[in-house]
């Protein structure tokens, strides 16, 4: 019986073997293991949400779902940097439409488009639990506060010069935001190397600390 | 007065008495007060999403807007169904639902019968606000062969994930996405391939959901509704068959709680095309010149009266007769016996075990015992291919909480939810057993058996294994606390047939018969026939050359014999060899009872007469009496036969087609078994059968959609048909030197490509039971297996 995620990266393999055994149910893994999958397919598949079904013992259409319900599973394959605009109530009221205007200018994409070298995908979000330090954006779901119109044109131009293999909320915070809302005193070493949010990374956050 | 077990509640200021424990909604309906209802459905766990049944209950902060469907009763509490507010709630409610509902009723096969409709024109605004546009679709999608989906008339209940998920245990459809976008589906080249799938079609409240057969077809209210049974396999699930214009459209499940809960299997449901199929047999044959020539009944009736005159009677014999109604059954047998003079009669084609046994075994369990079980052993055929419905119920035993031990030499449908599985080798069987029953191995098998009552479901796994098997379970199984047996044989009415008389050991209502007056059996009479000691057989809607274990003995046989005649409703392998063929009423267009696999007689109607000339069974046996001149032996119609078995077959004394519609409210009747109710007892003992030593020993496995004749016939599901492969465990995978896919030689003859599986034991082969590419094989315990060279 060769194992379903066969093809995956080792270190997708041992990742995922990581997550089930965290979970007293292995289905419970369904949500981290997506991530996973995402991260070897470049977006969630149809073959990867198979692989995850097998892995925890539902059907594909099970895991199809959870994935269809959730909008940070992406379903089409998005840039290397997926940039994040908040335009919900507070972000909006302090300018979160003119930074997302911005960054699609920059990035010489529509809402939701990618970049022609497929570094760069904008859209546009629900808030993302920054509002006291609005107008807030996420790269690869690594959060800055305090943004503006310009910061943003910044941002974009600095991601497709540099193309860092990590990011991190704290050095984008440095050199993108502005005001915060408040010290949340933990030190988030973890950046994101990919469209997915790097909990510790792509799992648990219980794991990495 | 409240005790413990009711409690007192108001609604809409009357007081009743009600049952504790059970949901308002279902409280108030039994009462009288109805509430309307999309997602609640008596036999799903409820999930309180839609929200039609809300209802005011007073509270401590006064009254609140409840839903019905999830609030349990409780004393004192104080119910308004029909305030102000609730009927508000009830229009809110509808005119959401009604926003992306594209009302296309007068196109919607649902259209007359959907609660949608109905609620809406009860409870409903009137009106709509919402002028935006409605949400749109491809349609219908098949989400499989059988059935079609509407997205957009969805209302979003969760009914028919339900059904797949927590009844058949095929969680393959289910809702995908989010908000207004939110959608039932499959996955994308994974339809919803489940034994159950029309099940979602009958109990999902609008018309998303519809069955391929029924499509465009029918108005329910032009509908002809006869009650009935599936007659497809022996348990014998409560049915409606519902006819337009003489002609069957769809079969419904019917509610029995004692039975089948309102659920069918789909072979149940859509494999009705048999009587209306273009190449049934409508009038009766005569073989001339090797050729079918078509002929009168009188003519036809005289030619077999005048070779059964002067007849030796032990010459004559009779396979067939599971598939007819308990008074054809009665008839025929009665027109063997004491007409021809024979005990040549087997309704049972080689294919099941000891008539005496599976007809009187006691202590016999019920349906309703394996519901209530402490503990189920399974140890005889897949029941989720061969009784699908039985294993619904043994899904909803282990989810009550009984422990669950299957036996079997290849994974059953059932491993999944199972406390513990006893994998042999096939021909071991008597081996295991001895050692569950010792304690010497299996022992988590053994301790999932010890909490009464332990009801043991017993059979033949398969067509290869050995007959005797099945009586040392029903022994071992006999020795368990509190126990209780089932016997498992599969067709159709043979339990019916076998009460009836037609086995070589049995006379009507369970009488045995010695051992040195009894006739053939089926495979004694073909081995007769073959050998020149028997000149006229009976094929009585049997097709043994399929069905029986020895395919080649039974081809021999239907040459060698003189004289056969085939009562049938098609041309098969076997009738093809008649001299005469009598065509034959089907399911639907007989009257009569049958009798299911725990005793349960219920009544069966004709829907529609029985096409072109064809006949019952019963008429054709009586008119032929008669021409021999003993017409008054027998009965003149389904009445008579009745009423004169209820008299004369001792286990049946009292159970009439009449007894039963007036005293069971339409769930039937269980034929009682205890002591003094039938004069055998059947006592199992240990059969002490032999272990099989040869190299390779076979599972001929059964399967839901096997090659048969109503299979075939049914369009909509005869594509279901499974691939077939030869299974082997990995080890001898490895010793034969065969990979996956090559092809191997089973039995010097038969090709097949191989499927490498662990859970085959060693030492067996696993190859599908009655399947086109699988024909000829012999269902013998021993096989060989070779690879075929230069393929390795
Ligand atoms: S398809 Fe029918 S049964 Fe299924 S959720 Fe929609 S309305 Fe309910
Ligand atoms: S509104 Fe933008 S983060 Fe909350
Ligand atoms: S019937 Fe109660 S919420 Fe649907």
């Amino acid at each position: 019986m060769s194992s379903p995620i066969a093809t995956w990266s080792a270190e997708g393999q041992e990742r995922a073997q990581q997550l089930l055994a965290l979970y007293p149910d292995k289905r419970s893994a369904v949500m981290p293991l997506l991530y996973v999958a995402s991260l070897e397919h470049g977006h969630v598949t149809n073959e990867g949400m198979q692989q995850v079904a097998e892995l925890i013992g539902v059907t594909a259409t099970q895991v199809r779902s959870v994935a269809t319900f959730y909008t940070m599973y992406k379903h089409e394959p998005v840039g290397r940097y997926l940039v994040s605009v908040c335009t919900s109530i507070s972000c909006h009221l302090l300018g979160g439409d003119e930074v997302l205007d911005a960054a699609c200018g920059a990035a010489g994409v529509e809402v939701g488009g990618t970049s022609e070298d497929d570094l760069v995908t904008v859209e546009r979000v629900e808030c993302i639990g920054a509002c006291g330090g609005a107008p807030a954006v996420q790269v690869n779901y690594e959060l800055i506060e305090g943004v503006t119109d310009i910061k943003a044109i910044d941002l974009i131009d600095w991601l497709r010069n540099t193309t860092p293999e990590v990011v991190l909320a704290d050095e984008l915070q440095q050199l993108f935001g502005g005001q915060k809302s408040f010290d949340w005193g933990v030190p988030e070493p973890d950046g994101a190397i990919a469209p997915v949010p790097a909990f510790g990374p792509y799992g648990s956050a219980e794991e990495g600390r | 007065m409240s005790d413990t077990t009711t409690v007192s509640i108001t609604i809409n200021g009357v007081d009743h008495e009600v049952e504790a424990g059970q949901r308002l909604i279902t409280a108030a309906e039994k009462v009288g007060e109805y509430i309307p209802r999309f997602c609640h459905h008596d036999k799903l766990e409820p999930v309180g999403k839609c929200r039609m049944c809300l209802v005011e209950v007073e509270g401590p902060r006064g009254k609140q807007l409840v839903p019905s469907c999830t609030m349990i009763v409780n004393d004192g509490m104080v119910v308004d169904t029909e305030s102000e507010v609730v009927e508000k709630a009830q229009e809110g409610v509808l005119e959401f639902l009604l926003i992306n509902h594209p009302l296309d009723c007068p196109i919607c096969d649902k259209g007359g019968e959907c609660p949608l409709q109905d609620q809406t024109m009860a409870y409903g605004p009137g009106e709509s606000r919402f002028i935006e546009p409605k949400r749109t679709y491809e349609k219908p999608i098949p989400i499989s062969d059988v059935v079609l989906l509407d997205r957009e008339r969805c209302v979003l209940c969760d009914r028919c994930v339900r059904v797949a998920d927590d009844i058949a245990g095929d969680p393959l459809i289910t809702f995908n996405d989010r908000g207004n976008h939110v959608q039932i589906l499959t996955f994308p080249n994974e339809p919803f391939s489940s034994y159950f799938s029309g099940n979602t079609v009958q109990v999902c409240p609008v018309g998303a959901l519809t069955s391929v057969d029924y499509r465009f077809r029918a108005r329910p209210w032009d509908l002809e509704v006869t009650p009935t049974v599936a007659a497809h396999d022996t348990v014998q699930s409560t049915a409606e068959i519902h006819t337009s214009r003489g002609k069957i459209v769809r079969v419904y499940a019917a509610e029995n709680d004692h039975l089948n809960d309102g659920w069918l299997s789909d072979r149940d449901r859509f494999s009705f095309a048999a009587n209306h199929a273009p190449d049934r047999i409508v009038s009766p044959k005569r073989r001339v010149d090797g050729s079918f020539e078509d002929v009168s009944w009188p003519e036809a009736l005289n030619t077999i009266a005048e070779r059964l005159g002067g007849i030796a009677p032990e010459r004559v014999g009779a396979i067939g007769g599971a598939h007819n109604t308990n008074e054809e059954a009665y008839a025929l047998g009665k027109f063997l016996r004491e007409v021809v003079g024979t005990n040549n009669i087997d309704a049972q084609l080689g294919d099941g075990f000891n008539a005496q046994l599976a007809a009187a075994v006691t202590p016999r369990a019920t349906v309703d015992d394996v519901e209530s079980a402490g503990a189920i052993l399974v140890w005889g055929p897949d029941l989720k291919e061969t009784l699908p419905v039985l294993y619904l119920k043994v899904r909803k035993a282990v989810k009550n909480g009984a422990t669950l031990v299957v036996a079997s030499p290849w994974r059953t449908g059932l491993d999944s939810i199972a406390t513990s599985v006893v994998r042999y080798r096939a021909g071991s069987g008597q081996e295991v057993l001895r050692k569950l029953a010792q304690g010497s191995a299996h022992e988590d098998a053994a301790a999932a058996l010890t909490t009464g009552p332990v009801v043991t479901l017993f059979g033949r796994a398969s067509l290869s294994e050995d007959p005797r098997l099945a009586e040392s379970v029903a022994a071992y199984g006999r020795t368990l606390p509190d126990a209780r047996l089932m016997p498992l044989l599969t067709r159709s009415n043979v339990f019916g047939a076998l009460d009836m008389g037609l086995a070589p050991d049995l006379l009507p209502g369970r009488v045995g018969i010695e051992a040195g007056s009894a006739g053939l059996d089926a495979m004694g009479m073909l081995g007769a026939a073959a050998e020149g000691a028997l000149d006229v057989l009976f094929l009585v809607g049997s097709d043994p050359v399929r069905d029986c274990p020895d395919p080649a003995l039974a081809a021999k046989a239907l040459d060698q014999a003189d004289f056969v005649v085939a009562i049938d409703a098609f041309v098969t392998d076997s009738s093809a060899h008649a001299d005469v063929i009598l065509p034959a009423a089907l399911w639907g267009e007989v009257d009569g009872t049958m009798t299911n696999l725990e005793g349960r007689v219920q009544t069966v109607s004709a829907a529609f007469p029985p096409r072109g000339q064809a006949q019952s069974l019963l008429e054709i046996v009586r008119d032929l009496a008669a021409i021999m001149g003993s017409g008054d032996i027998l009965p003149k119609d389904t009445d008579t036969a009745s009423s004169s078995l209820a008299n004369e077959a001792p286990a049946y004394a009292g159970v009439s087609r009449e007894s039963i519609f007036f005293e069971s409210d339409g769930t039937g009747v269980v034929v009682p078994t205890g002591a003094g109710t039938q004069p055998l007892g059947y006592i199992p003992t240990d059969a002490a059968v032999p272990v099989v030593t040869d190299r390779f020993t076979l599972h001929f496995a059964p399967s839901l959609y096997d090659d048969g004749v109503i299979t075939r016939h049914a369009e909509s599901i005869a594509g279901l048909v499974p691939d077939v492969t030869v299974r082997i465990s990995p080890r001898d995978a490895s010793v034969l030197a065969v990979s996956d896919g090559a092809s191997v030689v089973i039995d010097d003859f038969l090709t097949l490509p191989v499927t490498i599986d662990a859970d085959v034991a060693q030492g067996s082969v696993v190859v599908p039971f009655n399947q086109v590419a699988t024909k000829g094989l012999i269902a013998a315990s021993a096989v060989s297996v070779e690879p075929v060279r230069g393929d390795v």
